[in-house]
């Protein structure tokens, strides 16, 4: 998994806002056995503790969970990711539109404005 | 863990010193071959010649060598960027000293006995060693008559004599080391500043000491009886003070005013 | 989380200059803490009053509840800013150097780390870059299982693949019960491996904070923070 972290917020935020990124994509599948602290904090180049953090972050969150003999897992609990998913694309929605709404457009106006550009978008992949 | 700084002391300078004693030796067996064996005429003659020229020389670099490493290594190992490994062993700063004062002192003895051994290997033959002989027992009947039965005393002042001065030496130099050290920044200039310094601050010292005896009314040092009476044992006595003067000095530097740059 | 490192008022003088004054700090196990500050701010100084090799004038400093000396030097595993190695060794006589003075010493993690490295155990050490030669004595270093590690500018002047070779190291040999206290004056190069940062000015402490509170609290990095801090 590629991480990708700026430096002004907290890192373990950061961590846990990129694991799910990779619950929801599908990297991380439901289910799947997660690599040790160690190894991710080696991967992501941060402190075990702060990964730690993020763990124990998900975990309240339901989204991994550990078991005490065999390691830390994904949850197996699809509704959940559908959940989590769902938020997130109602997240990054929201906030499209709000942003359109400060460029002045209406509801309207911006939809019909996703469908032009996705169907230039289709044109151009088909040629 | 003084013996463990003692293994590694002697591996880092013997791996120099060694070699060293090692052609020394070789190099007079070499020579004993060649004059036994008269083979090299005319331009040859430059062999053997070349070779005595090369058994002086190592003659000459066992000894001086042997005393360049010991204050070499002293300086480097302990003042120098390898005192940064040196100083944060978990040994004390005496362990240090006393691990590098009892490796100089094993190698100035071998390098010495390197010396005498590599001499009779090349020069000793029958008549030779007779010789050798008739003059020791000639220096025991003088000083037997010199000294009547103080001449036993008198030989065993002088072994511990000579041995507490290599030692009063060796400690001389650790500890103008270590005072030079705190000239950060000219540590070798200061190291011997501090040489030529203590040096001197003994001399005079004693000197003081010397007129003092006197015009308390002191038997005079000179007369030659009382030389195993006197003379030896003062000297003695104050090798041993100024070389644990030297010592604690050294390890007070060490432990209390480290700076390594 | 139990108390690896305690200072209370320490003061170091060189001479009529203060390097360091008046130091209170207290650290504690199973943290990775950036100890940060611009040059000659003082950091290196006290790391060395933590490895005995420099006697404060005043205050007092303790290791695990002990003030610097043999025992504590048995616990704490120092890499210095410079090479110090002689020379002359092999680095298979460095790795036995160290197994011979430290208890705590793990051998084979020592070579597992060379052979990582591709570096052969019998080149001596003048063989070696200065670069290679900076990654033996890390190996040797991080191959303890120390309690307390000080790292003094172990990525200053190292190229991008090097500086994350040894963040790494330090990553991977994290035990909870170590601290690790890496002084460096690079800060955005290695903030998002630390748990605290320590910063000193002038010998004085300036801050001592955990990175997600700092993060969060002022909503910038480490670095802005620190350029804020020592502006000139």
């Amino acid at each position: 998994m590629q991480w990708e972290l700026n430096t002004d917020k907290p890192v373990y935020l950061q961590l846990v806002e990129q694991i799910q990124a990779g619950i929801i994509s599908g990297i991380y599948k439901a289910g799947d056995k997660l690599p040790s602290v160690r190894e991710l904090a080696t991967e992501a180049t941060v402190s075990p503790n702060t990964m730690q953090r993020a763990m124990t972050e998900l975990e309240r969150h339901g989204l991994v969970y550990a078991n005490r003999t065999s390691g830390r897992f994904i949850t197996s609990d699809e509704n959940l990711i559908k959940k989590l998913k769902k938020q997130h694309i109602t997240e990054i929605t929201r906030d499209y539109l709000d942003r359109m709404e400060l460029l002045g457009l209406q509801l309207d106006e911006t939809i019909s404005f996703i469908t032009e550009v996705s169907e230039s978008n289709n044109n151009k992949n088909s040629v | 863990m003084l013996r463990k700084l003692l293994r590694h002391e002697l591996y880092a300078t013997g791996k120099t010193l060694l070699p060293i004693y090692g052609i020394t030796i070789l190099l007079s067996l070499l020579n004993r071959l060649v004059t036994n064996i008269d083979i090299f005429n005319g331009p040859m003659e430059i062999i053997p010649a070349f070779m005595q020229i090369a058994y002086g020389i190592s003659i000459v670099a066992t000894i001086i060598v042997t005393v360049i490493i010991i204050v070499l290594r002293f300086y480097k190992n302990l003042m120098t960027d390898e005192g940064y490994l040196m100083f944060t062993l978990p040994v004390k700063a005496y362990q240090l000293i006393n691990s590098k004062l009892i490796s100089s002192i094993i190698w100035t003895i071998i390098s010495v006995i390197t010396v005498i051994l590599s001499l009779l290997i090349l020069l000793a033959n029958p008549e030779r060693l007779e010789l050798l002989k008739e003059s020791i027992d000639n220096i025991v009947y003088i000083l037997k008559i010199s000294f009547g039965e103080n001449y036993v005393l008198l030989t065993i002042e002088l072994g511990i004599l000579l041995f507490i001065s290599m030692i009063q030496q060796m400690l001389l130099i650790f500890v103008s080391i270590a005072v030079g050290h705190l000239f950060n920044g000219r540590k070798v200039l200061g190291s011997f500043a501090a040489y030529i310094g203590i040096n001197t601050a003994v001399q005079i010292a004693l000197t003081i000491l010397m007129v003092i005896w006197s015009l308390i009314g002191g038997s005079s040092l000179e007369e030659l009886g009382s030389i195993p009476q006197l003379l030896f044992p003062f000297t003695i006595i104050m090798g041993l003070t100024l070389s644990l003067l030297y010592y604690l000095v050294t390890n007070y530097i060490f432990s209390k005013k480290l700076n390594l740059e | 989380m139990s108390v690896i490192l305690e200072c209370k008022s320490l003061t170091k003088k060189f001479g009529s200059t203060a390097a360091l004054m008046d130091l209170n700090l207290t650290l504690e196990r199973g943290r990775i803490i950036g100890l940060l500050g611009p040059n000659g701010s003082g950091k290196t100084t006290l790391i060395k009053l933590i490895n005995g090799l420099l006697v404060p004038n005043e205050g007092s400093l303790k290791i695990n509840g002990i003030e610097p000396g043999v025992e504590s030097k048995k616990i704490v595993s120092y890499l210095p800013e410079r090479t110090y190695l002689p020379d002359w060794m092999k680095v298979s006589d460095t790795i036995n150097f160290f197994k011979d003075f430290y208890a705590d010493f793990d051998e084979k993690k020592a070579y597992e780390m060379l052979k990582h490295l591709n570096l052969d155990a019998n080149k001596r050490l003048k063989a070696l870059s200065k670069g290679t030669k900076e990654k033996v004595q890390l190996i040797l270093v991080m191959s303890r299982n120390a309690d307390l590690y000080c790292l003094d500018e172990p990525i200053g002047g190292v190229d991008p693949a090097a500086r994350d070779y040894i963040l790494n190291t330090i990553i991977t040999n994290y035990n909870e019960n170590a601290c690790v206290i890496i002084s460096t004056h690079l800060i955005a190069d290695i903030e998002n491996v630390l748990d605290e940062v320590i910063f000193i000015k002038e010998g004085h402490l300036k801050l001592h904070a955990s990175v997600d509170e700092i993060r969060e609290k002022e909503g910038k990095s480490i670095d802005s923070l620190f350029r804020e801090v020592f502006r000139c």
